[in-house]
């Protein structure tokens, strides 16, 4: 990049300062030079953009993306799931660990960080498996995969049962001050589930997974950062009871964060409807008590990150009677949407609504980006925060088309993405 | 001080010494270390005497060490062969115990791997008991001889910061030495991972550290622990390398101590784990050597004190013999 990019004639949000205010950015060399409302067309600059009085924000930040590669590239690639991210306005992800091979050494991080940088277009960062091969038996090389650039750890979605291995490792992790992430779910009640437990299960004759299997591993899991005193990120919560104890552990001193997937806060179980395997997620939609509980999470801030739970699954595990169908759901193209339109829909100011995706997850991770400040990376995003259109599976970039969004209504939309000040998505 | 009364029964552990009984013992091994350096290393303060080294746990050094000063001052010593297999439960144990005391000896040096098993045995002996490590709870020797080898290098402890860094958790080296330094007026340190640091060991008087760079800033000694082996599959820690590269001592992390810092080990060594070779075998800075040549002479002053020190013993025996009939 040489010379200066302007955009003005912005909304400019910045969740990290509060700014939501006419103005403009200044890109020079791929970093944010100036911000706000004194950056007009008259700004100097060699090329100027206009916003149009749409929103400019910072690119969003997703802390749980699968993709395909390496081991399953036919579900999703490194490169396929970046043009989904840099379609979404999302501009850096991390991926989970929960690959094959597993991401549990410095040569997979190693891997991860080089291709992301060669074949996708947004910033890939690895979370390291907190067990060798998630086996849930012998901890990693916790501090060398962190040194190599792991930016959390992680047993991905098979939880770690034995409480004195996962107590080990967190206290080892402690040593590092690395961030441990882990989904809190009890297999001894979650195994062979299709969705939430309850009277709507029971009426299709679903086999459900009650939400204590996320209450009784989440209780644990506190307990154990407590007295180890490691920095615990709880991985896609999806009652609000489980916000409430983590909000009360947060009170208590815990270095306790947590993340909800987008599909959380926008389905409940009754979208399940009439068997749709593109709404059999993990942990499932609940009850709408619980999508309600974690939307005022989200308005009062106490929500840390919001993730896509990206989870590409191809046609021939989805088309199937719903029991044996694969779980997962794509998620990076309507991460942004989905809080958008429930911004309109629930009246949540746009800072509120975004800090989860960009100052929080930033701040958990230690990222510069995730903000508009004057020398941060120019990872931005353009959208039209109320314009409405309809998700179609077909239309999506990711390689995989498994969207609960599919056929849904959304308001907002991504008109272009920046990253490094580099232009990486633009609607034709 | 020479005619300070020592005033202890047994040696169980460093815990319970004052300054004053550490240093009594420390003097008299720095006279032992000029006659062990002599051509005749020959005392006979121990003539006539029977010294039994009971081994629980498999020992080279340590045993040896005993069995050289025990001859070294005139006693006569006997290892006892002891079969791990049939001594494992507690009265087993103490049946071992009487047989042994019905043999009369005047001292006995016990290894066990459970910690408190020494001072089990105590209990029940006549004789006067060297506590040669137990389990992960204690083995006063080693910090004794620890202390002489810094005092005769360095000079006063009082003061000198050091560091002790490895398997704190599960090392009775480690704690023995930090109730010795601490003893005697040193800024001790610890350095481990957190899964090998004991809960609460911020509270023995020692500052501890996981940042092993952090940990040695400014130290005068470092003391390296022995990693066992089998701390190293996953459980405590993830692998060797992983361990060496954070907190094995090498040129780069030991430049963060004073310049000439000293190092030293308590053996045997796991080279390229816990200590690279080169600081291992550096011929001004490594005091491994001298600490094996320090545990010979505080060994003899460790059993010298002891049997001046014990009560008239036939008399004991026989009062024994005397209430049973």
């Amino acid at each position: 990049m040489t010379g200066r990019t302007v955009i003005y004639n912005a909304r400019v949000i910045d969740p990290a300062s509060g700014l939501d205010n006419k103005g403009g950015v200044v890109i020079e060399s791929g970093v944010i030079a100036d911000v706000g409302a004194g950056v007009t067309k008259a700004t100097a600059g060699d090329l100027k953009i206009d916003a149009k009085g749409r929103v400019l924000a910072p690119g969003l930040i997703d802390l749980r993306v699968k993709t395909g590669e390496p081991g399953a590239e036919n579900k999703e690639t490194l490169a396929t799931a970046g043009d989904a991210a840099a379609a979404g306005g999302v501009t850096t992800f991390v991926v989970m660990p929960d690959t094959d091979p597993v991401i549990d050494s410095v040569a997979l991080v190693d891997f991860i960080q080089q291709r992301g940088e060669s074949v996708a277009k947004v910033k890939v960062l690895p979370s390291g498996g907190l067990t060798v091969s998630l086996n849930g038996l012998k901890m990693s090389e916790i501090g060398l995969i962190q040194e190599a650039g792991a930016v959390f750890f992680s047993n991905g979605d098979r939880p770690v049962e034995d409480a004195g291995v996962l107590r080990r490792a967190m206290t080892y992790a402690a040593s590092f001050d690395a961030l441990v992430a882990s989904r809190p779910d009890t297999p001894a009640l979650s195994n062979n589930t299709v969705m939430n437990a309850g009277a709507f299960a029971a009426r299709l004759g679903l086999r459900g997974t009650p939400p204590e299997a996320e209450w009784i591993a989440l209780e644990r899991d506190l307990m154990l950062a407590e007295t180890t005193g490691v920095r615990l990120l709880v991985d896609c919560i999806s009652t609000g009871r489980s916000l409430g104890a983590i909000e009360r552990a947060r009170r208590e001193g815990v270095k306790v964060s947590c993340s909800v997937a987008a599909y959380s806060l926008f389905f409940n179980e009754l979208d399940v409807g009439d068997y749709l395997t593109y709404c059999k997620v993990q942990p499932p939609f609940r009850k709408e008590d619980d999508r309600q509980a974690l939307i005022d999470g989200l308005k009062r801030g106490a929500i840390d990150a919001v993730v896509s739970a990206h989870d590409p699954q191809p046609t021939e595990d989805k088309r199937l009677p719903i029991a044996d169908a694969a779980f997962g759901a794509v998620g990076l193209e309507t991460l942004l949407p989905a809080l958008l339109s429930l911004a309109i829909r629930e009246e949540i100011p746009l800072t509120t609504a975004l800090k989860p995706v960009t100052s929080g997850p930033a701040d958990l991770l230690g990222l510069p980006q995730g903000r508009l400040a004057k020398g941060a990376p120019a990872d931005l995003v353009l959208f039209d925060a109320a314009a409405p259109w309809a998700c179609d599976r077909d239309d999506l970039s990711s390689r995989s088309k498994n969207s609960p969004f599919d056929g849904r209504k959304l308001e907002g939309r991504v008109l272009r993405t920046w990253v490094n000040g580099a232009t990486v998505f633009e609607r034709g | 001080m020479a005619d300070y009364a020592f005033p202890h029964r047994h040696l169980l552990g460093i815990e319970g010494l004052n300054r004053l009984d550490i240093e009594t013992l420390l003097e008299l091994g720095d006279r032992y270390v000029e006659l062990n350096r002599s051509r005749v290393k020959h005392a006979d303060v121990l003539a006539g005497r029977t010294l039994v080294n009971l081994f629980f746990e498999n020992s080279t050094r340590t045993q040896g060490s005993f069995e050289i000063a025990g001859r070294r001052l005139g006693a006569d010593v006997v290892t006892m062969p002891i079969a791990t297999s049939s001594v494992k439960k507690g009265e087993t144990l103490i049946d071992t115990a009487m047989t042994l005391n019905a043999m009369r000896p005047d001292l006995l040096v016990i290894r066990h791997g459970s910690s408190g098993a020494v001072k089990l045995l105590s209990r029940k002996v006549d004789g006067a008991v060297i506590n040669a490590g137990d389990g992960t709870h204690e083995h006063p020797t080693q910090a004794l001889l620890d202390a002489l080898t810094i005092r005769r290098r360095v000079g006063d402890i009082g003061g000198m910061r050091i560091a002790i860094c490895g398997d704190i958790l599960h090392s009775r080296v480690a704690r023995s030495n930090v109730a010795c330094l601490n003893v005697l007026g040193a800024e001790v340190r610890l350095i481990a991972p957190r899964t090998l640091t004991p809960p609460g060991a911020a509270d023995w008087g020692a500052e501890v550290f996981t940042d092993m760079r952090k940990g040695l800033a400014g130290c005068d000694v470092v003391m390296m622990l022995r990693l066992q082996q089998e701390r190293m599959d996953g459980a405590y820690l993830p692998s060797a390398r992983e361990f060496f590269h954070f907190w094995g001592l090498d040129e780069e992390k030991l430049s963060n101590a004073k310049p000439n810092a000293y190092v030293m080990h308590p053996g045997p060594m796991n080279r390229g784990v816990e200590i690279e070779s080169g600081i291992a075998d550096h011929k001004t800075r490594s005091l491994i050597t001298e600490q094996v040549e320090m545990g010979v002479a505080v060994r003899m002053a460790v059993l010298e004190t002891l049997v001046k020190n014990a009560p008239e013993f036939g008399a004991q025996i026989a009062n024994k013999a005397g209430a049973k009939t």
